[in-house]
């Protein structure tokens, strides 16, 4: 099972978890769920969350000054929020679900294979604040900003740049070669 | 430390414990624990060998999916919406039901050790489900519609391993433990069982999950009650009693029983608990040897000793420290206070009880002061009181003050009438050169644990006689609520209101003696009290949720 896990990069907050009991040193589900990374982590699970999507997103290295904080994955979908050290806190969430309400965004070239893209800029200065969707068969991700005051937009274009969707085949594929003979 | 008397007992025939041997109730360490840590331990060492190391994790994830597939390629139509009930009720409430009947059962059941250890517990569970999750990272099962609620990783199954660390903690908290909490625990079985099958059912866990999960739910809340709640200490029942009472029976009292026997020479036949309402901060006991003969025994043990801490700690917080709110920093030290005050007030001349001695039943930890019985003693508030009585109690206040010594703790409960003799008994609490502060309290309460039982006007008469105006009028404007031993405050609260009133009409007008010290400790001590009080108070509520109780 060691190509579906990532690396233990919160091994730290967890130990603080169990010596804490439980005192706020992230023993929620969340807070402690593996980033769907694009060499492991969560990303099966990802994939388990929207069955019927075609394509799953995951991450490739983040920008330098962005991290993970929250990952929560269930039945209904994919979430990760993301901290930046220029944007704020909080400054980017993506969602992966079956459908999204993408309002009035307009479609714009998709830079991801296999989705198209829409975008709705809500404000650049101050404060970006915008949101994205890919459309693909099944499903759809969709990244929130909202970047402090004095954030460039240009930040959302490095952490879109780590996005990846991999296709589910591709999933399937590499389940079937490292682990056992089943699928998503 | 002298022998029975040939009152209560025989010439003691004592028996040295010699060195290596184990005394009479050797401290407990709760075997069943250590076990159940054993068994713990040694089951998450294959755990974690089995899912860190990719062959195992094929073959038991391969075992699983063949396991469940029966139940999940042929899911009924009539079955289907039951389970998934069953999924989303155990997944979402009946976690967070549970968990606040358990809280606030303990609560109200005034446990506050149980609701702690509740917490503690969950907190531990959701700790060790999402550590060893986060390192697994097991998607749910591959190749199976799932039709239920979940979240994150399967391995280990939270709400399977919440849900059972709840129903354990419930019958540990709640449930007395014969008959019911085995009953509770085969209901948990079932219920867990029900549970576990509608994950699986579902699709959302692989059975090894549920088991596993199960397993951790059981192990955390034994381990942490069993070792820092035994039952034999903080037992669960719901008959009126003070939780300061320590069960006498079984292991404890065959312990006292042979500690009696080799270190006092008397041979225990009967113990039985006596005058329980009125004491709070020990077990006094009658114990009665084959012959018949009788001693009067106060069982000290460290929950006692936690108690007393806990008092002063809380009598510091509120009214600052009263000149002698030391705490005891061991059981043998409070029970060699108390054994000491019945010879310094019998050498005042106070009547109280003859020291007979201490045994130790736990070095340390449990130990019983000894002392005469007071054979057809009755509580002073069961007599009628008459002159003579009264001038008895106000002549013992006038030697305690000769002696500097204070009882502090002076009501109804503590003074006994033997024979038309008033006894004062129960000096745990009794100090050498108190202040002058303490004396006076000693007195207002003697003067209202009498008047009680007689009148307040001819208390009041008779202590003109030993006392001058000034120290009667002192006595009562330093007593208040706090100065009045619990017994005798919800009497002056209830029939008692009077009795008090009247003597405040009677004594000559005084300013209140403040009784609220304040000192950089006292306000140290509170805002750091307030401080862990907030912090923890924080804490629990922003992690309601990652415990299972939001």
């Amino acid at each position: 099972m060691t190509s579906l896990r990532s690396p233990l990069r919160q091994s730290t907050r967890l130990l603080l978890c169990l010596l804490g009991l439980g005192a706020g040193a992230a023993c929620s589900t969340e807070e402690a769920m593996n980033a769907p990374r694009c060499d492991g982590g969560s990303t099966i699970l990802a994939a388990q969350s929207v069955p019927p999507a075609s394509l799953s997103p995951c991450f490739e290295r983040l920008p330098e000054g962005w991290s993970f904080t929250t990952i929560t994955i269930d039945q209904s979908g994919t979430t990760v929020h993301l901290d930046s050290d220029r944007a704020g806190d909080d400054a980017a969430t993506l969602r992966f679900s079956e459908t999204c309400d993408v309002g009035n965004a307009i479609e714009v070239p998709s830079d991801l294979e296999g989705a198209e893209r829409l975008d709705d800029i809500e404000r650049l200065q101050p404060g970006f604040r915008a949101r994205v969707f890919y459309r693909f068969e099944g499903g759809c991700v969709a990244w929130r900003f909202d970047f402090d005051n004095d954030a460039s937009a240009t930040e959302s274009v490095a952490i879109e740049g780590a996005l990846r969707l991999v296709g589910r085949d591709e999933l399937n594929a590499n389940i079937r070669e490292t682990f056992i003979d089943e699928e998503l | 430390m002298s022998d029975i008397d040939s009152d209560s007992g025989s010439q003691a025939a004592h028996r040295r414990r010699p060195s290596g041997e184990p005394p009479p109730l050797p401290r407990e360490y709760d075997t069943a624990a250590i076990a159940w840590l054993a068994a713990f331990c040694g089951w998450a060492a294959v755990w974690g060998w089995i899912f860190l190391s990719d062959r195992p994790a094929i073959w038991i994830t391969e075992r699983d999916l063949e396991l469940m597939s029966p139940l999940v390629d042929n899911r009924a139509d009539w079955l289907t919406p039951s389970m998934q009930v069953i999924n989303e009720i155990g997944s979402r409430w009946a976690i967070v039901v549970i968990g606040w009947i358990v809280l606030i059962g303990a609560l109200a059941a005034r446990r506050l050790r149980h609701a702690l250890l509740f917490i503690a517990s969950q907190a531990t569970i959701a700790g060790i489900v999402t550590i060893i999750a986060s390192r697994i990272g097991r998607p749910r099962p591959l190749g199976v519609t799932r039709i239920g609620v979940w979240e994150g990783y399967a391995q280990p199954s939270r709400p399977v391993a919440l849900l059972t660390g709840v129903l354990i903690a419930f019958a540990l908290s709640l449930v007395p433990p014969r008959p019911w909490r085995r009953r509770w625990y085969a209901l948990s079985g079932l219920l867990v069982a029900t549970f576990g099958l509608a994950q699986v059912y579902t699709g959302v866990d692989h059975p090894s999950d549920v088991l596993v999960s199960a397993t951790v739910g059981v192990a955390v809340p034994l381990l942490i009650y069993r070792t820092l709640a035994p039952e034999a200490v903080f037992p669960v029942q719901f008959h009126r009693g003070k939780t300061a009472h320590l069960d006498v029976t079984g292991v404890r009292g065959d312990a006292i029983r042979l500690a009696m026997s080799e270190q006092l020479g008397f041979d225990a036949a009967e113990i039985i608990p006596m005058g329980l309402e009125g004491s709070a901060g020990s077990t006094p006991l009658k114990i009665v040897d084959t012959s018949g003969k009788v001693v009067f025994a106060k069982l000290y043990s460290s929950t006692h000793l936690r108690s007393d801490r806990w008092y002063k700690l809380g009598r510091t917080l509120m009214y600052g420290r009263l000149e002698d709110e030391q705490r005891f920093t061991s059981v043998r030290r409070l029970v060699q206070h108390e054994h000491y005050m019945l010879y310094a007030f019998e050498a005042a001349g106070v009547a109280t009880h003859a020291p007979i001695g201490i045994v130790e039943i736990t070095p340390d930890r449990e130990y019983l002061l000894v002392a005469e019985f007071l054979h057809n003693a009755v509580e002073v508030s069961q007599v009628a009181v008459d002159v003579d009585l009264v001038d008895q109690g106000l002549e013992l206040v006038k030697k305690l003050w000769r002696a500097g010594l204070a009882h502090r703790d002076i009501k109804p409960a503590n003074l006994m009438v033997q024979n038309g003799r008033l006894r004062v008994i129960d000096l745990a609490f009794a100090q050498i050169r108190p202040s002058p502060w303490r004396e006076a309290v000693d007195l207002a309460n003697m003067m209202l644990a009498l008047a009680l039982s007689s009148s307040a006007t001819l208390v009041y008469e008779r202590a003109r006689v030993l006392f001058t105006d000034d120290e009667i009028a002192e006595a009562f404007a330093a007593s208040r609520g706090v100065t009045f031993p619990s017994q005798l405050r919800s009497v002056v609260r209830g029939d008692g209101h009077s009795v008090l009133a009247q003597f405040r009409d009677l004594v000559p007008p005084r300013e209140p003696v403040s009784i609220q010290r304040w000192s950089l400790r006292r306000v140290g001590l509170t805002l750091w009290v307030a401080l862990i009080v907030i912090a923890l108070s924080s804490i629990f509520v922003s992690n309601l949720a990652d415990i299972g109780l939001a």
